[in-house]
């Protein structure tokens, strides 16, 4: 896995309004921890981060973190992102050794065309998006393809039917499905599914409101009692 | 519609406006969806209108998620009536949606039949959202 080196500035003023200032000025505020080290805070350049984490190693690449004094070998585990613009407002660092065992979550990326499905109406119904793996941190893989070519109604492909690179293991159950492969419903079954999921919900909800009517005048409480009243009858 | 069975209290206090989505801001089940860039009362009315947009435009396959619930009652005031004599009747379901939530989300179609699904349902909501896919990558 490739190496990045990261500069970071110790020293930062905690608290969110130096924070802001921070990422105004183009930084992103940041921590780093492990082995049994205090936590440092730190500072780090928003453009720089960005690249670093946009190498062909992705998000678990390994970054050296350079510091006033000394240097860390660090993954970058926890991103905090901004709701709506989606940028990284505070990371997370952690010191880790290159011969000890860690856990990374890794993206699954599908490949291929699943025509027979295709020919089918059938639909590729992904249930899981990341594996979390452990391996030493040169060895986590930077996604893990799946091959969805063969499959048809009916199929799926499970954790235990991955082939994971050497040196690479996964505790999540083996029998764990990640791409199911579904037969397509029209858009009257789909209604007709979707009505009868709500039916009971709109039916009790009715009594609810006739009670909201007849108790109307009654107060806050007595109302709150009638529409439960209503709805367990 | 979307709509609680039964609530503790039938009339309640305005659900709060200010500030960002707290969780509920990436995707969780599918491969496309839409997030609100506003903040809103979503009723269940919109809600259903926009999921029927939806399934209508992708006619068959794909799967639709709904990830806001209209769990709380706005009153009104009948009209012409004087001020006083206690708070309205409950009119409305909403879900408050603050910004960055995704409320719906989209997967088994094509990004091209997502995108135009989404935007019909767009119409249908009452603030300013946006399509999101899980390719377009974290950065």
């Amino acid at each position: 896995m490739a190496e990045i080196t990261l500069v970071a500035e110790t020293g930062r003023v905690s608290g969110s309004s130096a924070s802001r200032r921070l990422r105004a000025s183009g930084k992103i505020p940041g921590v780093v921890y492990g082995h049994g080290t205090d936590p440092i805070s730190v500072s780090v350049d928003a453009r720089e981060l960005r690249n670093a984490l946009n190498t062909e190693a992705g998000v678990n690449a390994l970054l050296t973190l350079k510091l006033a004094d000394t240097d860390h070998l660090t993954m970058a585990r926890v991103l905090q992102r901004h709701p709506v613009r989606h940028t990284v407002t505070h990371v997370d660092f952690q010191i880790v050794r290159r011969d000890e065992i860690i856990s990374a979550d890794v993206a699954f990326h599908l490949v291929g065309e699943a025509r027979e499905l295709a020919n089918q109406d059938g639909v590729v119904d992904q249930q899981m998006f990341s594996l979390t793996v452990n391996a030493t941190p040169g060895k986590v893989p930077q996604n893990i393809e799946i091959d969805i070519s063969e499959l048809a109604i009916g199929d799926a492909i499970r954790v235990g039917d991955l082939e994971l690179p050497a040196g690479v293991t996964t505790d999540v159950d083996p029998d764990d499905p990640i791409v199911v492969a579904q037969g397509a419903m029209s858009v009257e079954d789909l209604e007709a599914a979707e009505a009868d999921a709500v039916e009971t919900g709109e039916g009790a909800s009715d009594t609810a409101a006739d009670a909201e009517g007849s108790a109307g005048e009654a107060g806050d409480d007595d109302g709150a009692s009638g529409s439960a009243d209503a709805s367990g009858e | 519609m979307l709509m609680p069975r039964r609530v503790k209290h039938r009339k309640q206090h305005h659900p709060n406006r200010r500030g960002v989505a707290k969780g509920g801001t990436t995707l969780a089940f599918g491969d496309f969806g839409i997030q609100a860039i506003e903040g809103h009362y979503v009723t269940n009315r919109q809600i259903e209108s926009a999921r029927i947009a939806m399934t209508r435009h992708i006619k068959r396959g794909g799967k639709v998620w709904i990830n806001i619930y209209p769990d709380r009652p706005l009153t009104k005031k009948p009209a012409e009536t004087r001020m006083g004599s206690g708070k309205g009747s409950p009119e409305w379901w909403v879900a408050n949606v603050k910004p960055g939530r995704v409320m719906f989300e989209l997967s088994g179609v094509t990004e091209e039949v997502a995108r135009e699904a989404m935007r019909r349902a767009m119409h249908k909501l009452p603030m300013k959202c946006r399509f999101i896919s899980r390719e377009a990558g974290e950065f």
